[in-house]
């Protein structure tokens, strides 16, 4: 049973400001013989430190840098053991500190927030922070199969040895408890697959409609392969600093805030327990929902590690209703369940209400009902289920998307027929700009992991 | 003078353009321990689903755990052990068919997992359906696999009972 006590509650505090300042990415692909993995980091490093208008040379900005940390999801993987130690001299930034990060799908994100941690902390003023994930060593069902070894092996692994085999429970439970349609689901990956084709970086773009995506072949039922992410090739980086170096740097810094949750690796092991509130959620709102005697939460519905990372980052970044303050969220949609599930979990809807936020065109670049600017676009950069999930960068590479639109760069990096040439592609002529308004403020993203072990809520914030 | 002889296989070109890729062929067996909780996998052999408790009467949980553990997450006691009364009865918590698995699957494709809540306990463990269609509050009874044991989790699974 999860019984809170003072300290566990304490909201995080950096001891001095954390901002983000530059990103860069690689495109994803499933086979990427192209490149070796550290070319690749390279070239994510190259991109942050030379494409982001920062006010000093890419040989002065990597002058400043004095710590790494680099978000690995799994040796099995990139079958290099100290894969950061090969990927940090490459870069050529020994002596310097470095270490790697793993926390399953959420990486990424534990990357950043432990990059934060060096800059508040003073370790460091200016850190990077890279991730990537080489999946294509292995065929794609022993990439399952590794990817299931992150299910608990004694008790899950072998019931399925593939990971939408353990949310699609999820999404049968979800379906029948909160009265959700599969249609709903299959309206994200429409969306997210839709995005993609505005993403020069995109592994799996594709204009698709519902009928589609729910006569696509079935990974786990109900979950259908246009519902699933990628298996990935790529890499991306983020430089953070201080508020000092962060003004040296750019015009356009962007504070940054993340917290952490944790919940069982098992989903069979989560007791009831209360709803922790968000700001904008009031004492008694889900007696409805969770006070009967046989309830359950989180349950097989919700994410109490996503829950516990929005509770702790809102009140640390001082956010009081999620979709009123934030422009963009860039959500971790591993599975259409799952990006669904995390509407709740950090508040955009209610618990129970979760789909709500597709249904009403909320979630849209340009909200279907209506015809004008969706209230809170999620994943305009086509996110796991259309542009990538090479696992160790995915926290990553929402990071900079949203650093991007924050700056109002997502035309540079999205638009240019020189980026598509670069990776092989050619820019589509129907090419959309899925840029956020310029009165936009504030953009979170969500990096998670397993069936939600691991999850990182972080908001960045425009600073200037 | 003796001469280092190479005594490997030569590597497979899988393909020069645009680059060159090499196959790096390999086959491992992992030694994996059950470790304390290996009184549950015997007893799934022998027809039983064991499962933990915590004895310490102080501790704010006193149900069932399936998956067991060796030790109480609340109070650190080390847990007991105690057999589920057979027939073991379960209804049906949640369900998945697996179709598309990854490599290694041990069971036929097309199956049914199933997330079954058991009296009694803590936790809702994840099984399989031996045969029939799952639907949520479904009643199902455990079987056990004691002849031909894979001595895995798989030694036991459901089976509708209506």
């Amino acid at each position: 049973m999860i019984t809170f006590k003072e300290g566990n509650l304490r909201i995080p505090k950096w001891n001095r400001k954390v901002f983000a300042v530059a990103g860069g990415t690689t495109a994803y692909k499933k086979f990427f013989p192209e490149y070796k993995l550290e070319e690749l980091v390279m070239m994510a490093f190259k991109n942050m430190l030379e494409d982001n208008d920062l006010k000093k040379s890419p040989e002065e900005v990597k002058g400043l840098i004095n710590c790494a940390v680099y978000g690995d999801f799994a040796d099995h993987f990139q079958d290099q053991l100290l894969c950061e130690a090969k990927i940090h001299d490459y870069l050529g930034l020994d002596p310097l500190w470095n270490f790697s990060v793993k926390t399953g799908g959420a990486t990424g994100g534990a990357a950043v927030l432990a990059g934060a941690l060096a800059v508040a902390s003073g370790y460091a003023n200016v850190a990077l922070v890279a991730g990537w994930e080489r999946m294509d060593e292995v065929d794609t069902r022993t990439g399952n199969f590794y990817i299931s070894t992150a299910a608990c092996k004694d008790f899950e692994t072998r019931l399925g040895r593939i990971y939408s085999s353990y949310y699609a429970p999820m999404a049968n439970r979800f379906a029948e408890a909160f009265n959700v349609s599969e249609v709903t689901r299959a309206k994200i990956a429409v969306k997210n697959h839709l995005y993609a084709c505005s993403s020069p970086y995109a592994q799996q773009p594709g204009k698709y409609t519902v009928e589609e995506v729910l006569a696509s072949p079935m990974s786990a039922y109900p979950l259908r392969f246009l519902e699933c992410c990628a298996m990935s090739v790529g890499s991306a980086a983020i430089l953070l600093c201080d508020e000092e170096t962060a003004y040296k740097l750019s015009d356009h810094p962007c504070e940054l805030f993340i917290s952490g949750g944790t919940h069982t690796l098992r989903v069979a092991d989560r007791r009831h327990m209360e709803v922790p509130l968000l700001p904008n959620e009031t004492p008694g709102m889900y007696d409805e929902l969770y006070g009967k005697a046989d309830a359950r939460y989180p349950g097989f519905e919700s994410f109490l590690a996503s829950r516990f990372a929005a509770y702790l980052v809102y009140r640390m970044a001082g956010i009081k209703d999620p979709l009123e303050e934030f422009d963009l969220v860039e959500l971790h949609d591993a599975f259409t369940i799952s990006d669904l599930q995390t509407y709740g979990d950090v508040g955009l809807r209610p618990y129970g209400q979760e789909q709500d936020y597709i249904e009403s065109g909320d979630a849209y670049y340009i909200n279907p009902n209506t015809g004008k600017p969706g209230k809170c676009p999620a994943n305009l950069s086509g996110g796991l289920i259309g542009t990538m999930h090479a696992v160790g960068a995915t926290g990553i590479f929402q990071a900079a998307e949203c650093l991007w639109q924050l700056q109002q760069k997502y035309d540079k990096f999205h638009g240019d027929p020189k980026i598509w040439k670069k990776w092989g592609k050619t820019k589509p002529r129907d090419w959309q700009s899925l840029q956020i308004p310029k009165k936009s403020k504030q953009a979170m993203w969500v990096s998670h992991a397993g069936v939600g072990s691991h999850v990182t809520v972080g908001i960045l914030r425009k600073s200037w | 003078m003796k001469q280092v002889k190479f005594i490997g296989k030569a590597t497979k070109i899988r393909q020069t353009e645009p680059r060159t890729v090499i196959e790096w062929p390999r086959s491992l067996t992992h030694i994996h321990t059950y470790g304390m909780l290996s009184p549950f996998f015997q007893g799934l052999k022998e027809g039983k689903l064991m499962s933990t408790y915590c004895p310490n009467k102080q501790c704010p949980e006193n149900r069932l755990w399936i998956p067991p553990r060796a030790h109480c997450p609340d109070c650190h006691t080390e847990m007991k052990w105690k057999a589920l009364k057979n027939p073991v009865m379960g209804k049906v918590y949640a369900y998945a068919q697996v179709v598309y698995a990854g490599i290694g699957v041990e069971l036929s494709t097309p199956y049914w997992q199933v997330d079954v809540e058991i009296p009694g306990l803590a936790t809702i463990p994840k099984s399989y359906l031996l045969s029939g269609r799952p639907y949520i509050g479904m009643k199902v009874r455990a079987e056990f696999r004691t002849e031909n044991p894979t001595n895995t989790v798989l030694d036991y699974c459901w089976v509708p009972v209506e």
